[in-house]
């Protein structure tokens, strides 16, 4: 047994993955503005809108999105099992503890917000602690403290800025349109509307591919802080089990914030898996399998 | 961690920093004669057990090796898993032979089995015990990924509640002696320790 012998193998697959969707998102985004600067039009007003935009959105969402959620912080004394369960894993992952906040509601889930890690809240459901054992709550809340080692929540949003630009754009045209000015001006709004369409349509194919690649890697990520992948596959298991038995009324109050959970509140599966932003259960299963084999050095 | 790794979401667990352990083993001089601090013989390593036959055999062969080399001291072991899933080898010296370098040398023997068998990222932590004047409990913890100690003092009155300003006293005595953890909201607790 050599000392270099780690616990897992590389995923180099994934990562090459999540570099060419990073690529190709750049290329969009970099022909968008090539259109934008070539066109001229007035554009620059609507970079400041989306630019003050990005600023709110990387600030003041956690606290926005968590403000209207109703979630409670809870103490080491409200929550020891929870408190110990993060104490531990931080400092297996030689991270600053977050914040610990507890949503009142039976649907299991979980999520993490914060754009550094300093600035962190772990929420989770009281579903999900009275659903799942000690160590599949440990595999959930380590799949969230990668999604905050990995700065999720900076990237994706960073990735979706020009996104937010082409669709605000396609807006104000709405708003705006058919005013007058000569007709070469409304040719090049046409074109910087219709460049924005396209723009919108593959970034939001490429961002929910993103998105997905993410969840793969805060799986393996919960795999190797724990070492333990099949009891994130059992709580992922649980928590799906019990999702599609939650009243509907429930779920539809709980979809606006489905893109932040482990396990996104849907009561219809998605016809295509390019439009969704978690990776089907199936695919997650598989490949917490392949990291359960690695570990028994039976791969 | 680089842009290249925030860019892919690569992240791979720290293995252990540069091993501070040994300072215990001269630290504990001064514990004893100038704060009335006094070592109870006992100290544990707390790691996460993988699941695997060859971890297990890994840890069947270091206790094997633990007992060997604790054989003249008399040093005993003994393991058990807490609610959290994480395996504590504890280590006893017999009675009135309260040594802190035997102890340390033991669980120097575990950690380093541990990281020779490629599983350094699983080590959490190492707990000494003491106790002060007032037979009170006093643990010394290691966090192995950041190579620091701190004192963690609970409250024998209250479940779940730490006496910080004891810590903190300890803190200003003892930081010159061993490396001491400089982030306060690093002080994790481990509550229910069995030693």
């Amino acid at each position: 047994m050599a000392a270099s012998r780690t616990s897992f193998g590389k995923d180099t697959g994934l990562q090459a993955r999540m570099l060419l969707t990073l690529f190709l998102l750049g290329l969009v985004y970099v022909i968008f503005i090539g259109v934008l600067i070539g066109v001229g039009a007035g554009a620059g007003l609507i970079v400041v809108v989306a630019g003050v935009l990005l600023l709110v959105q990387l600030f003041g969402s956690d606290k926005i999105a968590l403000a209207t959620m109703g979630v409670k912080e809870v103490s080491p004394a409200e929550e020891p099992e929870l408190h110990g369960i993060i104490e531990r894993l931080c400092v297996q992952a030689d991270l600053p503890k977050p914040r610990l906040c507890v949503m009142e509601t039976s649907m299991p889930n979980a999520f993490a917000m914060g754009r550094t890690k300093k600035s962190t809240t772990v929420c989770a459901t009281r579903g999900i602690l009275n659903l799942l054992s000690p160590a599949e709550l440990e595999g959930v809340m380590a799949h969230e403290l990668t999604h905050v080692i990995n700065r999720d929540v900076l990237v994706m949003t960073l990735a979706s800025f020009f996104a937010t630009l082409a669709s605000m754009i396609v807006q104000f045209s709405f708003f705006f349109g058919g005013g007058g000015g000569n007709s070469e001006e409304e040719e090049d709004i046409m074109i910087v509307v219709l460049v924005s369409v396209l723009v919108y349509a593959f970034s939001f194919l490429l961002l929910r591919a993103l998105s997905r690649y993410r969840e793969f890697a805060a799986d393996r990520g919960s795999a190797v802080l724990t070492g333990r992948p099949s009891a994130l596959a059992s709580a992922l298991l649980k928590i799906s089990g019990t999702m599609e038995r939650v009243p509907s009324q429930d779920l539809r109050a709980a979809e606006g914030m489905s893109a932040f959970f482990i396990i996104p509140a849907r009561t219809k599966k998605s016809l295509m898996n390019i439009f969704a932003d978690h990776p089907p259960l199936e695919q997650r299963l598989a490949a917490l399998e392949r990291l359960e084999s690695q570990l028994q050095g039976t791969a | 961690m680089g842009l290249r790794d925030i860019l892919t979401g690569r992240h791979e667990v720290k293995g252990p920093a540069p091993d501070r352990l040994f300072a215990i083993s001269t630290a504990y001089v001064t514990l004893e004669a100038e704060h009335q601090i006094v070592p109870v013989g006992s100290a544990a390593i707390v790691f996460q057990a993988l699941a695997t036959s060859e971890f297990e055999a890994t840890l069947r062969d270091m206790e094997e090796v633990v007992r060997a080399t604790g054989g003249e001291s008399g040093t005993s072991v003994a393991t058990q898993d807490d609610s959290y899933g994480y395996r504590w080898m504890v280590l006893r010296n017999p009675d009135g032979a309260p040594s802190v370098e035997d102890l340390a040398v033991g669980i120097n023997a575990v950690s380093g089995s541990i990281e020779t068998a490629g599983h350094g990222e699983r080590l959490l932590c190492s707990v000494f015990a003491f106790q002060d004047a007032a037979k009170r409990r006093i643990y010394f913890i290691y966090n192995y990924k950041r190579g620091f100690w701190y004192p963690f003092v609970p409250d024998p009155a209250n479940a779940q509640a730490r006496l910080t300003e004891r810590e903190l006293q300890i803190k200003a005595q003892m930081a010159s002696e061993i490396p001491m953890e400089p982030e306060l909201e690093r002080w994790f607790p481990l509550w229910g320790i069995p030693i």
